[in-house]
């Protein structure tokens, strides 16, 4: 039988008590708390012992000696703390104990003041994850895909879902109870911030460089794309050419999709959106254009 | 006397209370609080350690050097401190006094 489990769950900080409750649930079952953790918690087996847990949440302690001393007078055992303020301390469950035994803050005013410590981590991580979402939007806004329109979603998501939790820690009628529609929201975060990602890592992306004689004669250039994921895509076209070229986008049926044109020093972009399916990007010159003018063609798919 | 004027919480008052006498740890506070209020007031770790850090700071208590033969750490009440726990004796007599005076000396306040 395995000794050692680990446990990969984070919990928002206004549920404390669900992690608490969690915690002694799994001492119960036989499992002990070696390190605890922001996302990762190891346990031992010992089915020889209950006990039970308390995490504190604090940043700002001047004395960590005396912290932890303070703790420990009163039975508690500190098993572990994480480098964001988050400490985990353990106590022997004794059924004829009263439940404020294993209470650490047991007035208003201290509970008020950790969940004034909390509320802050909060406003400040939802502020911060707001200015990421506004810095996901721009760049969406500018280059739009479903990547980045995704991963703009999930910044938001996460960033109202945090303040939102920071509100709720600073109210005492709603602090600590657990409300799923919040906890359900880090589970749409994750799942969108995965496909966000994954999405962005295999769109299509592609580069063509051609160097190209006129011929009357030969059909015109054409460079194939085959694009498997449906986006928001911008063909960018850098032509040096001694004449006027079209440049166009169509699809396999003959629709033009995008089109551009000019000559000599040709810098042109276009935003279409792609279908999955096979494209054909052309360079048609001009009907003028006297046969062996030479082009320099560099076509970007993103 | 440079206190501040908000009440006491219990749990401040309880700890000042308790080291009234003489200096006294953490663990003995807490259980003499528990003995003095009946049952009512427990005080916490986390509690006992944001206050006992936040009357430290004022000026009310201070940690005396050393610790006693089983390892804890020994808190000692200040001139200052002696004063905010009698102001606020009194202050909690004088609040006990006129109930007194209304709800059992049958004192009304009709004219």
């Amino acid at each position: 039988m395995r000794n050692k489990k680990h446990r990969y769950v984070m919990y928002p900080a206004w549920e404390y008590q669900r992690e608490i409750d969690d915690l002694n649930a799994l001492s119960e079952a036989g499992w002990q708390l070696e390190k605890g953790g922001c996302f990762h918690s190891v346990f031992y087996r010992d089915e020889g012992v209950r006990y039970r847990y308390a995490v504190d949440y604090n940043q700002s302690i001047d004395d960590p000696a005396r912290y932890r001393d303070t703790f420990r007078e009163q039975g508690w055992e500190f098993i572990s703390d994480t480098f964001n303020g988050w400490h985990f301390f353990r106590k022997k469950y004794d059924p004829a104990l009263p439940p404020e035994e294993y209470e650490i803050y047991t007035d208003e005013h201290s509970v008020r003041d950790m969940a004034g410590r909390w509320s802050r981590l909060g406003y400040i991580l939802g502020g911060i994850e707001l200015l990421v979402t506004a810095g996901n939007a721009f760049m969406a806004l500018r280059l739009p895909s479903i990547g980045s329109i995704i991963i703009t979603l999930a910044c938001l998501t996460l960033g109202v879902t945090i303040l939102t939790g920071a509100w709720r820690i600073h109210h005492p009628s709603v602090a600590g109870k657990p409300r799923k529609s919040l906890r359900w929201c880090f589970s749409v975060v994750f799942a969108l911030l995965a496909v966000g990602l994954v999405y962005s890592f295999f769109r299509f992306h592609a580069t063509a460089d051609s160097e190209y004689v006129y011929d009357p004669a030969a059909p015109p250039w054409t460079w194939e794309m085959s694009v498997s994921l449906p986006d928001f895509y911008t063909l960018d076209a850098e032509a040096d050419v001694d004449a006027y070229v079209d440049i166009t986008v169509t699809n396999k049926n003959g629709k033009v999709l995008a089109q551009m044109g000019g000559g000599w020093d040709l810098r042109a972009k276009a935003a279409m959106f792609l279908l999955p399916g096979k494209y054909d990007v052309t360079v048609q010159y001009a009907p003028d254009t006297p046969a062996g003018t030479a082009g320099i063609f560099r076509f970007e798919v993103d | 006397m440079g206190r501040d004027t908000e009440p006491l919480t219990e749990s401040y008052f309880y700890i000042l209370l308790c080291l009234y006498r003489g200096p006294s740890h953490g663990y003995g506070i807490m259980h003499d609080a528990l003995r003095l209020s009946r049952g009512h007031v427990h005080i916490g770790s986390g509690t006992m350690y944001g206050a006992t850090s936040n009357m430290m700071k004022k000026g009310w208590i201070q940690e005396l050097p050393g610790q006693d033969a089983d390892r804890r750490r020994l808190y000692t009440l200040t001139d200052e401190g002696r004063e905010v726990l009698l102001a606020e004796a009194d202050r909690l007599r004088h609040l006990a006094a006129a109930a007194e005076s209304i709800i059992e000396g049958g004192e009304t306040n009709e004219e």
